[in-house]
């Protein structure tokens, strides 16, 4: 406790020391220019459903202690009421200039985000993607699903290079989740674009709720049902992927080398599997988001216009084949 | 001739175990003409391998949460903690092999890469702590129930809602992947059968041993009987009911161990979800009635257990989405309380006896 306020205002007087020193010159009475000590957020995150949200909610945090920005957190267990009501309680909050949203679903906040506008909050929304007007709120900043869905198909295609007629199956994420319906179709447009083998989905399942052990038993079940036919497994997370590869040893098949597995997040976890060779590629998602989240929000309490509707994030994607000695240097500076 | 097979009848469909053995054979015939090679079994990697095989990997958790459900429904209580139990287990045991996501350093967070035997805490505290403390948490709900005279179902609610939150503190809401190979060995290895199978097998022994071979069987039945009658002959109907929970905890433990290291995961989400739910079906299609006590039957709790498990991995096998399993569930439940009426119950005894009338007629 001490030592982040202590933090805080070491950054308040670099911050205004910097301000200091750029706006000396400038003589002329110009709009208050807002810094990140000035901003109080009311953030409203999804919930606490993943390693992923926790990563996210801790970029949060941490960046908001690190800045200077008064943070108000709020958790809203999965459920699309309780952000409705978080959201017009930060409107009716004197104190809250910028609301952040990471919707639960995708629509159904058109009233909360007219309201906003019409209360001069400014709202950025990160992580997924919702269904309304652009002009409520000031950007969207988060991950491409569709195009993590084509890098995975890409890499697909790598990994099965040189097989004719080579057959992959797909666990799925939860089937409500925006991530899950746009790697989907990420995938499905990306091996169609596959230039010299044919990929073809035997069977594709989602997990309720991003369960592994649901996702385990759709891998035992597809390894029986087609048995000696699967050279690819495209899951939807780290998590299904590692429980497919606990299914696929049980079938006395080696992961890696029988049969390739494709996954999404690049969580430490996943990396531990690229290391062994037991995942042939993991996508990245990037829950970092909160130091580009809290510029957006700077700017636009700033009067900075002509931003993009919507910032993808910045993410990589991670082989195997890279060899597990740059991987693990790559893991030694990560953060999730 | 006729007579005997009369008898025999009446007597097959007088015992417990009837009706959960015919429901059980009744999917498996189905899935023999649905599901070409449902029922192959190999040999790979120096293990058996096949659908039958994870209907036995994936059964004995249920089985083993079932065994302490069945003492519990017999005191004619409830449990509806068990799956926030086995959640909370999944967490202390993962955070025990795995500190570093609490925020603890390690001299060489390189070691759980490099070195696949590597835990924080020895192994043996990685099991017995988070079984001591599903123990506990047992006793707790034992407590209530018993000495608080909470009502079963809203006394175990309390840790049902609880449990939940508490392992996502534990492990500060993030999933830790589990790497330690011996670890894993409870519920991926395998002698020749599934190893959890024996576990489960081991705790059906003990549980069968502790209720038949001492007097604590007859004191559970007697207690969900009449638990006032109990009292006045002399049975500590308290303490009775504390051991029944305080069993049900521990049996929800070790469901949690199996679970976590199966998937290697800890999930404090998703762990157990439903599998309360799960148990006392399971219990209830083995014939031990739900609400009042009394008689009850481990075995058949045990194959109630399979008949679930069964009906979930050919559902799969079949190619019934996972999300929709549940509604499978639902038509099992529907299929069992049509069983067990009383009406149903009669016919099928009179189907018996009336088979012999006609003959005897010719």
């Amino acid at each position: 406790m001490m030592m982040s306020r202590m933090l805080r205002i070491a950054a308040a007087i670099a911050v205004s020391g910097a301000l200091a020193a750029c706006s000396g010159s400038a003589a002329s009475p110009s709009p208050k220019v807002y810094t990140y000590k000035d901003m109080t957020v009311g953030f409203i995150q999804t919930g606490s459903e993943s390693g992923w949200r926790a990563a996210n909610t801790s970029s949060f945090k941490e960046t908001a202690t690190a800045d200077g920005i008064n943070l108000k957190f709020y958790d809203s267990q999965n459920k699309i009421e309780n952000q409705i009501t978080a959201f017009n309680q930060y409107i009716q909050d004197p104190a809250v200039n910028v609301i952040i949203l990471a919707a639960v679903g995708t629509t159904g906040y058109d009233d909360v985000l007219k309201a906003a506008k019409a209360a001069n909050k400014v709202v950025v929304i990160e992580d997924r993607r919702i269904e309304a007007d652009a002009s409520l709120y000031y950007t969207y900043i988060g991950s491409d699903f569709d195009k993590e869905g084509n890098n995975g198909a890409a890499a697909m295609c790598t990994a099965l290079k040189g097989m004719s007629g080579a057959n992959v199956v797909e666990i799925g994420g939860d089937q409500a989740a925006s991530a899950a319906i746009d790697r989907a179709k990420g995938f499905r447009e990306g091996i169609a674009n596959c230039t010299d083998e044919s990929i073809k989905i035997l069977d594709t399942q989602s997990a309720p709720a991003w369960d592994p052990v649901q996702g385990k038993a759709i891998m035992e079940s597809d390894l029986k049902k087609y048995s000696g036919q699967i050279q690819g497994v495209y899951a939807h997370n780290d998590e299904l992927a590692i429980a497919a590869i606990q299914a696929i040893d049980a079938a006395g098949l080696k992961a890696g080398t029988d049969v390739k597995v494709i996954g999404f997040d690049a969580t430490a976890d996943g990396f531990k599997y690229l290391i062994s060779g037991e995942m042939f590629a993991d996508i990245e998602c990037n829950p970092l988001l909160a130091p580009q989240v809290y510029k957006a929000a700077l700017d636009a309490l700033n009067g900075v216009t002509g931003q993009a509707a919507w910032v993808p994030s910045q993410e990589g994607q991670f082989f195997a084949s890279q060899g597990a000695d740059a991987l693990k240097a790559i893991l030694a500076t990560r953060k999730y | 001739m006729n007579g005997s097979f009369s008898r025999t009848w009446g007597r097959l469909t007088e015992s417990m175990l009837f009706l959960p053995t015919a429901a059980l054979l009744l999917i498996l015939i189905a899935d023999f003409f649905l599901i070409p090679g449902f029922f192959s079994i190999q040999l790979k990697g120096g293990h058996l391998y096949g659908n039958l095989i994870d209907i036995l990997v994936h059964g004995s958790p249920t089985m083993i949460l079932a065994m302490g459900m069945t003492l519990v429904i017999a005191t004619g209580g409830v449990d509806l903690s068990v799956g926030a139990i086995m959640a909370i287990t999944s967490s202390v045991a993962c955070v025990m092999i795995n500190p570093t996501i609490v925020g603890m350093n390690l001299t060489d967070p390189q070691k759980f890469i490099n070195d696949p035997q590597y835990t924080w805490a020895p192994l043996w505290a990685v099991i017995v702590v988070p079984m001591v403390i599903a123990t506990l948490c047992g006793l707790w709900n034992g407590v209530l129930v018993a000495y608080g005279r909470i009502q079963p179902m809203v006394a175990t609610l309390v840790l049902m809602i609880a449990g939940r939150g508490i392992a996502q503190l534990i492990t500060n809401a993030i999933q830790i992947i589990i790497f330690n190979d011996t670890y894993a060995f409870i519920g991926n290895g395998y002698i020749l059968l599934p190893f959890s199978l024996y576990v489960a097998v081991a705790v059906f022994i003990g549980a069968w041993l502790l209720t038949r071979r001492t007097s604590i069987g007859v004191f559970i039945e007697s207690v969900g009987i009449n638990y006032r009658s109990s009292f006045y002959s002399g049975i500590n109907e308290k303490k009775i009911k504390l051991f029944a929970y305080g069993f049900c905890g521990f049996c929800a433990g070790i469901a949690g161990l199996i679970v976590t290291s199966n998937i290697r995961t800890s999930d404090a989400n998703q762990i157990g979800m439903y599998t309360e739910l799960d148990a006392i079906l399971a219990v209830v299609i083995g014939g031990t009635l739900l609400g009042t006590g009394g008689r009850f039957s481990l075995m058949g709790s045990a194959i109630g257990a399979l008949v679930l498990q069964t009906t979930i991995t050919s559902m799969l096998s079949f190619g019934v989405p996972a999300s929709a399993v549940i509604a499978v569930k639902a038509l099992v439940v529907i299929a069992v309380v049509l069983l067990y009426a009383e009406q149903v119950k009669g016919f099928v005894r009179r189907l018996g006896s009336s088979s012999l009338r006609r003959e005897t007629a010719q």
